[in-house]
């Protein structure tokens, strides 16, 4: 504790007001006693009541009577300051006192609405205003701060979410970096080819999406990119993003497919979940934007010494024995020789890019529970069982089987069984509803009626999970296909896969108890939906929290859906939790909207007042606040050896303060002086 | 303001001025509002809860636990609790001197412990 305080104390004119607020703590406490008891504490000035001075005659009263009456600090008793700090701040400002000299005593929630005896809490109320009166007199002024910010956004994944929040951010006229890690835009809506429950064709839906997305003036999206690093606050973030060598110039390709045609290396394609073969030098589907290839370095044979695969294509007869003798010294030149564009650039290499944002938008998706790891469901075993995914590959057009509904051996099946929950609703592996495999095992059925309406349809379902204005009338309309049966069983997850007559045979009992065995051709899996890869890896990076789940954790479930720990950092789409496209696009635009309005050009920020501090002559060095920070905003000066707060990161917790072997780190009004006081005051 | 920010000494302050109680509320452990701030509570509470068996203050006279702000009923549930034990326990009673040292007792070792 300085001197100056001391001397603080001394001079400290408090001015007590107490607000009766109607009758809701005058019934319950003395407030003629409290006047009289507060008069007699040695700092105070004077003391006043009124009726209820939240109300703008009360706010106006209070405003004149601290501007005739000049006191050095003020305490009001009145409500939570949860309700009304904040308005008392504002009057003290407008009648020329820091709004920091000021004390707040809820005698409302805490003693009149919590204590029954009026005698007892009228006593418990005076030992709270004693608390306060000692305290207030510690106080310190303070100003509050405001520094410049960048509006630029750092939106990461472009999927339906990430080109939604992107479009909008760009379309207000901030300028947008899209991050993508894939080689293309669209994420796994690209693999679909119609939508639930409208059957609306998947690409005519998203192509006139992604082609904004490509043209925008204001958007740089880097593809093939990942975040590398994150630095900085709301307003002044700085990103880095690893831009890998995709070897092919996006400027010169003009996307003939001249390249890949030449390309004398197979490889199974990631994109179709190895269901069909891609070259090195590829795009992941046919109609893949932006329609520029990419060298696969993995496979290419001029890369990583790949000459294992090029003595396959010669034994696969995809190139003659001369080829083989020609580039197996790994200078195969054929795609840089085919392009007529010279577009191929093999000396193209990963860069760092160094972005300056103020506002980032998360939107990185989902990914599938491997139900390899139920092994009833013979998934991995069984070629014919598939996931959700790898059959919407089947079904689409641009998919390995061109849209036929074909099996791995060229046969259209008889019959196909969906089983819904997969690892979902269980307290072993997860145990939430993904919400929309009911809806797209709904339009597997829709679209193998419209692919092979002589198909069979087994569907293996608990509950059906159909919310919404439309679903319902999907559901309905679906069951009155006549080649669809619905097996309504306690549990999906306890109908096992197995190998019968060389078809797939599934048997369980229904909740009727009535017995089910079904021979099926192919089988399809709705497997849990999971957070994406990325997700642990990014939540490290950016300093924002996940769920148990493991999806990024929004701010507040009901009033801060897109929000997250970290100001400026927003979710949307999946990576926040399960949903459907028009729930990731909903959320997008509310993230989009959240930035918006943080960051507005030409407006500055303010910053949070009550942070920490460290006294520079009595830091020892020691760096425990350092290391227990949680917001990274404490540094070393290593100049002066001592710790600095950034108090712009600051959110003044105060565990710096409380773990200080030194007593030189202290919370702006929460000083070890000022709580001490409080305590002595209530205890007195 | 966080838990975090609970310094050993507010407690001791509050034991030597004479609260017969003292009760710590925080959010729950992986839902701090200022991240991790708790779990630093929680081990200064341990170390701390050490000390003052030491001192002779019983094990029901302090006490840290989570409530979130929706969990109404719980927050009333451990009021009350806590209420009933201090209550059991009476008013704050000077500890019996410790064998090491005749002479101190516990204010001596509590004045020492403040510096």
């Amino acid at each position: 504790m300085s001197g100056g305080d001391k001397q603080g104390i001394m001079k400290a004119g408090v001015g007590v007001y107490f607000c009766s607020c109607g009758t809701n703590i005058s019934e319950n406490i003395d407030i003629d006693e409290l006047v009289r008891f507060t008069s007699t504490l040695d700092t105070v000035e004077y003391v006043k009541s009124h009726n209820l001075l939240c109300s703008e005659e009360g706010k106006n009263y209070l405003a004149e009577d601290i501007i005739k009456q000049k006191p050095d600090r003020v305490v009001i008793a009145a409500c939570t300051p949860k309700e009304h700090e904040k308005t008392f701040r504002n009057v003290l400002q407008k009648a020329g006192l820091n709004p920091y000299l000021f004390q707040m005593v809820n005698l409302r929630e805490q003693v009149a609405w919590a204590t029954s005896d009026k005698s007892s809490a009228t006593e418990k109320a005076k030992s709270y205003i004693r608390a306060a009166v000692a305290r207030v007199a510690l106080q310190e002024p303070l100003e509050e701060r405001e520094i410049d910010c960048n509006t630029d956004v750092l939106v990461i994944g472009a999927g339906p979410a990430g080109m939604e929040a992107a479009l909008l951010l760009a379309k207000a006229g901030r300028k947008v970096y899209l991050v993508e890690k894939n080689s293309f835009i669209g994420g796994r809506v690209a693999r679909y080819e119609e939508v639930f429950p409208k059957m609306e064709c998947a690409s005519c839906m998203m192509e006139p999406k992604m082609d904004e997305v490509l043209h925008h003036e204001n958007i740089e999206l880097l593809t093939c990119s990942e975040v590398q690093e994150v630095l900085g606050f709301l307003g002044n973030f700085v990103v880095r993003v690893r831009k890998k060598a995709g070897y092919v110039d996006k400027n010169k390709c003009i996307g003939c497919g001249a390249c890949y045609d030449q390309c004398p290396v197979t490889v199974k394609n990631e994109f179709d979940y190895n269901l069909s073969d891609r070259k090195a030098i590829h795009v992941p589907y046919t109609g893949a934007l932006p329609n520029v290839p990419v060298i696969d370095c993995m496979s290419c044979l001029r890369f990583e010494g790949r000459s294992d695969v090029y003595k396959q294509a010669l034994d696969q007869g995809l190139i003659t024995k001369r080829e083989y003798e020609t580039f197996k010294a790994e200078d195969c030149r054929l795609c840089k020789e085919a392009c007529l564009f010279d577009a191929i650039n093999y000396e193209d290499k990963d860069e760092v890019i160094e972005r300056e944002v103020g506002g980032i938008v998360v939107a990185t998706g989902f990914e599938l529970f491997d139900p390899s790891v139920l092994p009833q469901f013979g998934y991995g075993v069984y070629p014919e069982v598939y996931t959700s995914l790898e059959f919407e590959r089947i079904l689409s057009q641009t998919g390995p089987t061109c849209g036929k509904l074909l099996m791995k051996d060229g046969r259209e099946p008889e019959s196909v069984a969906i089983i819904h929950c997969v690892g979902s609703r269980d307290k072993d592996f997860k145990d939430y509803c993904s919400g929309v495999c009911c809806l797209y095992a709904l339009k597997f059925a829709r679209l193998v009626e419209k692919h092979a309406p002589s198909v069979k349809v087994y569907d293996f379902y608990a509950d059906w999970c159909v919310p919404g204005k439309d679903n319902q009338a999907f559901l309905d309309s679906i069951k009155k296909w006549k080649n669809i049966k619905f097996i309504h069983t306690t549990l999906p997850m306890n109908v096992p896969v197995k190998k019968r007559n060389g078809k797939l045979s599934l048997a369980c009992t229904d909740v009727s108890n009535g017995k089910h065995v079904v021979s099926a051709d192919m089988v399809v899996l709705c497997p849990a939906m999971v957070p994406a890869k990325d997700t642990a890896r990014l939540s490290e990076l950016l300093l924002i929290a996940r769920g148990k789940e493991g999806f990024f954790a929004e701010g507040h479930t009901k009033l801060a859906p897109v929000s997250t720990n970290m100001e400026g950092i927003f979710i949307a789409g999946c990576s926040q939790g399960p949903k459907d496209i028009q729930g990731s696009v909903a959320q997008a635009a509310a993230a989009a909207g959240e930035v918006l309005s943080a960051l507005v050009p030409g407006r500055k920020l303010k910053l949070d007042v009550l942070t920490a501090e460290i006294d520079e002559n009595a830091c020892a060095e020691c760096r425990i606040c350092i290391g227990l920070c949680p917001y990274n905003a404490i540094v070393l000066d290593k100049e002066k050896n001592v710790a600095v707060v950034n108090t712009v990161l600051c959110k003044g917790c105060g565990t710096c303060v409380a773990a200080c072997p030194s007593g030189s780190a202290r919370s702006r009004h929460f000083t070890t002086e000022q709580i001490f006081a409080e305590i002595e005051g209530v205890l007195k | 303001m966080c838990t975090g920010r609970i310094d050993p000494q507010f407690v001791l302050k509050a034991f030597e001025k004479g609260a017969d109680g003292v009760l710590i509320l925080g959010c729950h452990p992986g839902d701090c509002h200022y991240r991790e701030g708790n779990y630093n509570a929680l081990r200064r509470f341990h170390l701390l809860k050490k000390m003052l068996d030491q001192f002779g203050i019983e094990d029901g006279r302090f006490r840290l636990d989570w409530v979130s702000a929706s969990e109404a009923e719980k927050f009333v549930g451990v009021i009350n609790d806590m209420v009933k034990k201090v209550k059991a326990l009476g008013p704050l009673k000077p500890a019996p001197p410790l064998p090491l040292s005749k002479k101190k007792g516990r204010g001596d070792i509590q004045a020492e412990a403040h510096g």
